[in-house]
This record gives C-alpha cells, sequence and structure tokens, in this order.
C-alpha cells in the first residue's frame, strides 16, 4: 500500500515533473509544512489541493485496506494512530485557510477577480464557493440589522474598504531549507541603513513576511 | 484546544482606524477641545451654555472625535481642534524622561489610539506627538512583557490598571501564551472539554424549544 | 499556535525502545517501522512508543540527552553564556515532558532531570525575554535565532508579533503621507 500515489499522482501533478516521484512520506511533509505556513503567514496562500487530494486518497486507500483487517490486528492499531494523526494536521490545516478566508474574504475574492490568465488561483473551487458566500451573507446580515434603517445615501457599505487587509508587514519566524544569498533587509528607522543577510540553510529568523513571501511560496523557506 | 467562534476585527492603531472595529467604534467617542471658526446657525441647542439660536463663532465646546474628523476641512476652517492636554509639550517632555511613571489608563485610556487620530489635524506640533507616541510604546514595553509574562494565577489589576488600552491587549496576547504554556505543562490540555460553540447551540436549541 | 500541538510535532522524533513482542516491519503511511523483536531496541517515533508503553509492550530507552551529568554541563554553559547555546533537543522540554509523565520508571533520576531541564528552559526564556526587549528598543529589522526552539518561540510569538505589528503602526505615524488618503470614506 505505500506506493498507492503513483497511480493518480501523475495526472494531478503534470505542471511540476519533480512531484510525480513523491513518496508518501515526502507527501505527509508537504502537508505539514502547508499546514505550518498557513497557520504562521499573515496572507492566504497558494491554495495545495493537489496535496490535500493526494493525502485524501492515501487515507481513504489505508482505511479500505484496514475493514478487511481481522479484529485484533496488531498492526491495524498502529495505521489507525497515523490516520488520525494525518487526518488533524488536514483538518487544521484546511481550518486554518477557512479562518482566513473570513478574516480577510473582500480582499480574496478581489485577487480572485483580478487574476492574470494562467496566474494560478489561490482558492480551491471550494474554498471559492465558501469566500462568495461568506460575502453574500455578510451583506445581507448588515443590511438586515442595520443599513437598511439608514438614510438611503449611507445604504452602502464598502467591504473592501471596511475590513482591514492582511498585513504584509508583519514580522514571523522562519527557519532556511535552501540556502538564499543577499537578502535586502530594508531599514526600520531613519538613522538605520538598508542590509543585506545571507540564510544559511538550517537556520532560523525573525524579519518582515514581506521580505520572504516568495521564498515562502517557492518552499525555501519554513515558518515556524 | 481554544478556537472561539468569532473573530473580532481589531483596532487600527495608528492613523488609519478599522470600520468593523468596536475598539476603534469607542475611541471614536472621546471628546476633543474644539473652537469653531464659523457660525453654526441653528444648532444652538446643542450648546447649554448660551440661549442664542445659533452657535457663534469662537465658541469653545467638546466635540467627539468622529465628528470632528467629519467637519474638518484644511481649506475651509469649520472649526480648529485643540490638543487634548495629554499630547501638550509639557506632557510630552515627562513621557521622554520616564514613560513608565505614567498612568496610562487614567489618562488616556487611548493614549496611542487617539494620539495618532490627533495627527490628522494640521498641528506643527504633529511630528513631536508621533514620535513621542512611538518612543512612549518602546519605553513602556519592557514592563508590559513582564508583567503579562510573570503574573501567572496573580491578582494582575494593578498590573493592568495602569496600562493603556493598547497595552493592556498586548498584555492579554502575552498571558495567554504564558497561560497555554503552563496549562500544557501542567497537563490541563490533555482534558477534553466540549467547545463553547457546541455549549452554546446546546443552550440555544433549549431556549428555541421552549419560546 | 497551541502547545499541544508544538507537543504533536515533538511526537514525530523517533526514540529507541525494547518491544516484548514480536510483529513484522509496519508500512506506514509516513515511513517503514520495524521489524518488532523482543528484546532488541527498535527505533520508533514517540507517539506510538508512548502508546505501546502505555500498553505496557514496550520499554522506552532515553535519548541520549537526557542524562542528568549531560544536563548539568548544558545548565552550567546556558548560565554562563549570553547568547542562546544549542537546546538538548529541538523539543527537549516537550520530550522531557512527554517521557517523564508516561515513561519515568524507564527513565533513571526522572525527578533530577525534570528539574534540570525546568532550569535550563527559564534561563533561556529569561534571555528570550531580554533579546525582545533589545529587538523592539534598537527596533532592529532582523534577527537571527538559530538555537531557539519552538516550544520556546511560541510562548512568546502572539505578544512579540502583535507588540510589533503595534510598534510598526506608530512608526507609520512619523511619516503620515505614506497612509493612504486622509479619512477614509466607507
Amino acid at each position: 500500500m505505500s506506493d498507492a500515489l503513483s497511480e493518480d499522482g501523475s495526472d494531478i501533478n503534470q505542471d511540476d515533473s519533480q512531484e510525480d516521484v513523491m513518496t508518501p512520506a515526502e507527501l505527509i511533509d508537504k502537508l505539514e509544512q502547508a499546514w505550518l505556513n498557513e497557520k504562521f503567514s499573515p496572507e492566504l496562500l497558494e491554495n495545495r489541493s493537489e496535496v490535500v487530494e493526494c493525502v485524501m486518497e492515501q487515507l481513504t486507500h489505508m482505511e479500505a485496506n484496514l475493514q478487511r483487517v481481522k479484529k485484533g490486528d496488531a498492526k491495524a492499531g498502529f495505521h489507525r494512530m497515523e490516520i488520525d494523526r494525518i487526518r488533524y494536521v488536514l483538518s487544521s490545516y484546511l481550518r486554518s485557510r477557512l479562518q482566513k478566508i473570513e478574516k480577510y474574504f473582500p480582499h480574496v475574492l478581489e485577487r480572485e477577480k483580478s487574476l492574470v490568465e494562467g496566474q494560478p488561483s489561490l482558492l480551491s473551487p471550494e474554498e471559492f464557493a465558501f469566500a462568495k458566500e461568506y460575502y453574500a451573507n455578510t451583506e445581507t446580515y448588515l443590511k438586515a440589522v442595520a443599513l437598511k434603517r439608514m438614510p438611503p445615501n449611507l445604504q452602502a457599505v464598502d467591504m473592501l474598504k471596511a475590513v482591514p487587509e492582511p498585513s504584509l508587514d508583519s514580522f514571523v519566524f522562519l527557519r532556511v531549507k535552501e540556502r538564499q544569498e543577499n537578502i535586502l533587509i530594508e531599514p526600520e528607522t531613519d538613522e538605520q541603513r538598508d542590509f543585506v543577510v545571507d540564510l544559511e540553510e538550517g537556520s532560523q529568523h525573525l524579519m518582515r513576511y514581506r521580505i520572504v513571501a516568495p521564498l515562502v511560496s517557492s518552499g525555501a523557506v519554513q515558518l515556524i | 484546544m481554544d478556537t472561539p467562534s468569532y473573530f473580532p476585527v481589531p483596532p487600527g492603531v495608528g492613523m488609519e482606524d478599522n470600520f468593523l472595529s468596536l475598539d476603534d467604534i469607542l475611541l471614536s467617542q472621546e471628546r476633543l477641545p474644539v473652537r469653531t471658526e464659523c457660525v453654526f446657525p441653528r444648532l444652538g441647542f446643542l450648546e447649554k451654555s448660551s440661549d442664542s439660536q445659533d452657535i457663534q463663532e469662537g465658541t469653545k465646546m467638546e466635540l467627539p472625535l468622529w465628528l470632528c474628523k467629519g467637519l474638518y476641512e484644511k481649506k475651509r476652517k469649520v472649526l480648529s481642534v485643540e490638543l487634548p492636554k495629554i499630547y501638550k509639550e509639557g506632557w510630552r517632555t515627562v513621557f521622554t524622561a520616564d514613560p513608565n511613571v505614567v498612568d496610562l489608563h487614567k489618562m488616556g485610556p487611548y493614549y496611542y489610539g487617539l494620539g495618532s487620530q490627533m495627527l490628522h489635524f494640521d498641528s506643527p506640533e504633529n511630528p513631536d506627538i508621533a514620535k513621542t507616541l512611538l518612543q512612549t510604546f518602546i519605553g513602556r514595553f519592557r514592563r508590559t512583557m513582564d508583567s503579562s509574562q510573570n503574573a501567572y494565577n496573580e491578582d494582575t489589576s494593578v498590573l493592568v490598571g495602569r496600562l493603556d488600552f493598547l497595552e493592556k491587549v498586548l498584555f492579554k496576547s502575552g498571558q495567554s501564551g504564558l497561560n497555554g504554556f503552563q496549562g500544557w505543562e501542567k497537563g490541563q490540555a490533555a482534558q477534553l472539554t466540549a467547545s463553547s460553540l457546541v455549549l452554546n447551540y446546546r443552550k440555544r436549541k433549549i431556549v428555541d424549544i421552549q419560546s | 499556535m497551541d502547545p499541544s500541538e508544538v507537543e504533536f510535532l515533538a511526537e514525530k522524533e523517533f526514540v529507541k525502545i525494547i518491544p516484548n513482542f514480536s510483529l513484522d516491519k509496519i508500512y506506514l503511511i509516513g515511513g517503514d517501522l520495524g521489524p518488532f523483536n523482543p528484546g532488541l531496541s527498535v527505533d520508533v517515533p514517540v507517539w506510538l512508543a508512548l502508546n505501546l508503553k502505555q500498553r505496557q509492550k514496550c520499554r522506552i530507552l532515553p535519548p541520549e540527552w537526557m542524562d542528568v551529568e549531560k544536563l548539568e554541563e548544558i545548565r552550567e554553559l546556558e548560565r554562563k553564556e549570553d547568547t542562546f547555546t544549542p537546546a538538548p533537543s529541538p523539543y527537549y522540554m516537550e520530550l522531557t515532558k512527554l517521557l517523564l509523565n508516561h515513561a519515568s520508571d524507564n527513565i533513571p533520576k526522572a525527578d533530577e532531570i525534570r528539574t534540570l531541564v525546568k532550569d535550563i528552559w527559564d534561563t533561556r526564556v529569561a534571555k528570550l525575554r531580554l533579546s525582545a526587549d533589545s529587538f523592539i528598543r534598537q527596533q532592529e529589522a532582523h534577527a537571527q535565532l538559530d538555537n531557539l526552539t519552538l516550544m520556546e518561540i511560541n510562548t512568546i510569538r502572539e505578544f512579540l508579533l502583535d507588540s510589533l505589528n503595534c510598534m510598526y503602526k506608530l512608526r507609520s505615524n512619523l511619516q503620515p503621507g505614506a497612509t493612504k488618503g486622509q479619512f477614509a470614506d466607507y
């Protein structure tokens, strides 16, 4: 059952030939990285539907196998514990994305609208539906409890202005996975000057998310 | 694990305020001393101390921040806003000397928030106000941190009593980090409890049945 | 992040156990484990070790660093140095709690170890607060924190990041032109 991934992995990862050879263990690592990055990044990251789908397949496959196992098999217990752990990470990952969608829904939807041809969507189709519904419900609610009682010229609320944007200037803690040279750090005050740092593999840092955002999405650094 | 069912919109802190933040709405009610720079016709009833039908030019009165921001214009002077004394030079000197001695709750409680909002009104003192706000925050940081990290299971009212509103929010996030850790260390996290959402839902259902 | 989630991550660390049962190799999604033979040590993740231990199926061998002499050395070094020394393990706090709570009979001098680890933790957390204060005071833009563990970061994360955010906003007051427009209109 360890190579269950290969049958379906190929069509999902067309555009990234490296991932074709991902082992299930690497897949779980990927999920955990996505989970931690999503938990700690101030903005919503690009969805990792391909990872989520592969993990789901692994779990379904494993659970189907466990159905066939005799009662009292010692191995089955080990497998169930592992499944529970993976399931926890999976749902915590999806939940932290939903929380961010709720927090930043107008901006998330605005970004989807302004996607250039070929640019990947941040949201999975399910998340997109959720965001749209959340937007509509919020509007309806505001209208019902307050806006409809306002003078006609004050009945509109610009959600994009009313809901705060994610702050990319937030600081984050990170661990470097692939060495990076000459990362420019901008000064915080007028008295300071900008400077560059090299990020050595395995080193840990505290700095603004804005500087490392591209490295987070490429996987070169891991938020912690 | 405690996952709140509702995530309040945080205050804007700087010059921008957050429309959906309850804290910013409360802040916008803070009263500011103003002087009218033109006649406000037929609004005399708002100003209890005089009998005239209009509010005369040059009247000194207090207005809430939201109204001041709405009426204030750079080009056509409708009113001028005075600095509350805590942002004036005398107090700024006190803050520069030792920011920790000031009871910001008594003097504020929105010291940083209101101070940042004051920058919307043109004043030659604005750069100094902005600088003092930042330096005060930095100067008081250590104390806010130490009190929030050491006060596990202790009465925190005295510590918190002197903090500005914003510092209080930070104090709480420091405490929740500490409490979370101590709870984990004692093994409290291992005990499962029903989520507050579920509990409230059950209560609501009972109410629904009764009504 | 909830401390129990940090603990969850720590449970992935491997630890040696001596099983008292035999079982073929098992093929978990995350990798292969075993085979298990009575009396022969084998590496398993902590979550599995603790489960087996609770069912009295194994004895846990404490990690190498979980040793009074080694920890005393680390404690002295940690107290002497102003900077963070390398932690005994990236999950030293979590593993100490987990192993001592569930397998203290397999760990020699468990009480002394508990105290030593707590001393090391306290020293490090005090340093962490000092450096947080200096980071804020100097208004620094970057800090390298190689030897900090996730649990240590986690105790101060929310407070420090929120404070840095507030400070950032107060600092942007110094350049009022930088904010968008004078009054936001909703």
